[in-house]
């Protein structure tokens, strides 16, 4: 039967519940949306483009501007898969710092992916008390890295500062107190009358979907997708005996939880690290050599994968960036959005898959 | 959906496209289509919006591992793969071009049948 729409509604690119410039045109008839359309290139950074033919010193730096929320992570991919192609390894004592600094990021990255969900449904409270604990997150990335976003912490066959034993003290009192905050900030959450009724049987993706579209990281999670944390995957994850959280209700309400719980998981990841730290370098040798590779890291919103060509000198001569975003933001639209009872939940939906424009338009 | 402020597209959905693993995924559907891999550019640019293009390769991957399993008309047809991985042609189509390959099977070997009912799948991704 052929569909009838009453009225297009585009949202954006400048939106008040939008982080980065996005369209997304809405076929509606009454308060029903039928489908949806994504509009990018708002933002086009060209940056893979930027790297080809550079030394991998320099694409190392770009690597991490590719977002500026999950930057250490497209650091720690690069590297990985520099040191995969090189054969280069790493000390222990670095790759718990790498798993230290990564994990910083992502409670970083999920609070604030939750502080633009509970904005965008108008609980600016919450919003507020979540970004105020960012700040304690990104003050110890600082005290580890030496910086708060563009870390450049990662090098291959190491890390490029060790954690001195009076700042790993401080961290794990500044995570005790950020892991209290958050028991109180997901307690609010909830139960959260108000909250619930803007997010529980909202946006639904099923199981089949998810895996249709190859929907990744928490929002794959949330519908019930087993076995896609390639942090399942990773040697050092695998010695801390990392496990997967899964929910299955597909809504709103379970992606922000996903991401919850996961601070917590990251909180606990980062004390056994810091506890089980090994003695010894934080920095190995070797030279970055020709050859080609893909290799894939779980960042806070899910699979990253950098598929690399390197020559004799080190040098990137192609490379093809696929972040979580590019898989997330399309089952937003075409699978969670598309039959949306009311255009009011269209923003909240498409925020709680946690979208990066940046990263999308690599 | 048109709106009279709207920029033209179609140079940046080229763009995407053509970079290194979205171009080898194009390629790959246009060989399993039979069809010529500008052919499948213009209707992909035509049919689906940017964000669908960017995880065109993920939802390829994702359709070579789930999509049509059992059935070997739909899994040759590409019912699946055509239809929800990759919505190139819409399901009433693909299912009239399913039943009617499945009844010609009966009547004719079942390489012609399927390659028939493969020139059906490409006028309707053409049309």
């Amino acid at each position: 039967m052929k569909k009838t729409v009453d009225v297009s509604i585009p949202l954006g690119p400048m939106h008040p519940c939008w982080k980065e410039p996005v369209r997304i045109k809405c076929e509606t008839a009454g308060e029903r949306v039928l489908r949806a359309e994504v509009e990018l290139g708002y933002m086009k950074k060209g940056i893979e483009r930027i790297m080809r033919g550079r030394p991998w010193q320099e694409v190392m730096f770009l690597a991490e501007r590719v977002c500026g929320i999950c930057s250490v992570v497209h650091n720690m991919v690069f590297i990985e898969a520099m040191e995969k192609i090189s054969d280069i390894a790493v000390p222990p004592r670095a790759a718990y710092l790498r798993v230290v600094a990564n994990e910083l990021d992502r409670v970083a990255s999920h609070i604030l992916a939750n502080f633009s969900y509970c904005y965008t449904i108008e609980h600016e409270t919450l919003a507020m008390y979540l970004l105020n604990t960012r700040e304690t997150v990104l003050d110890n990335l600082e005290r580890l890295t030496g910086s708060r976003i563009n870390t450049a912490y990662m090098i291959p066959g190491g890390v490029r500062f060790d954690l001195l034993p009076g700042d790993a003290a401080a961290m794990l009192a500044d995570l005790a107190k950020v892991e209290e905050e958050m028991k109180r900030h997901v307690r609010i959450f909830e139960t959260g009358p108000l909250i619930a009724l803007r997010s529980k049987g909202i946006g639904y993706m099923s199981r089949e979907d998810a895996i249709r579209a190859h929907t990744v990281g928490p929002t794959a999670r949330a519908s019930g997708v087993e076995d896609c944390d390639l942090r399942l995957r990773h040697p050092t994850y695998r010695a801390l005996g990392f496990t997967q959280i899964t929910r299955t209700e597909g809504d709103n309400f379970a992606r922000v939880m996903v991401r919850f719980q996961e601070v917590f998981q990251s909180i606990d990841l980062i004390r056994k690290c810091i506890e089980t730290l090994p003695d010894g370098p934080i920095r190995g040798g070797g030279f970055c050599k020709a050859g080609e590779t893909s290799y894939a890291g779980e960042a806070p919103r899910g699979e990253l994968t950098y598929a690399i060509k390197t020559d004799d000198y080190g040098r990137v001569i192609d490379i093809a960036i696929r972040t979580p975003s590019v898989m997330n933001i399309e089952a937003c639209a075409h699978e969670m959005i598309k039959d949306a009872a009311s255009i009011a939940d269209v923003t909240s939906t498409f925020i709680s898959s946690d979208p990066c424009i940046a990263c999308n338009e690599r | 959906m048109k709106f009279l402020y709207e920029k033209d597209l179609r140079q940046m959905k080229y763009t995407i496209l053509t970079s290194m693993r979205h171009d080898e995924t194009v390629r790959a559907i246009a060989a399993r289509l039979g069809m010529s891999d500008a052919k499948l550019r213009m209707v992909l640019i035509r049919r689906f919006d940017m964000s669908l293009l960017e995880n065109i390769e993920s939802r390829w991957q994702m359709g070579q591992q789930h999509a049509d399993d059992g059935d070997p008309v739909a899994a040759e047809l590409g019912c699946d793969l055509f239809t929800r991985f990759i919505p190139l042609v819409d399901r009433e189509t693909m299912q009239t071009i399913y039943s009617e390959t499945t009844a010609m099977t009966q009547e004719m070997p079942f390489e012609e049948a399927v390659a028939r009912g493969k020139e059906r799948v490409r006028e309707a991704v053409l049309s």
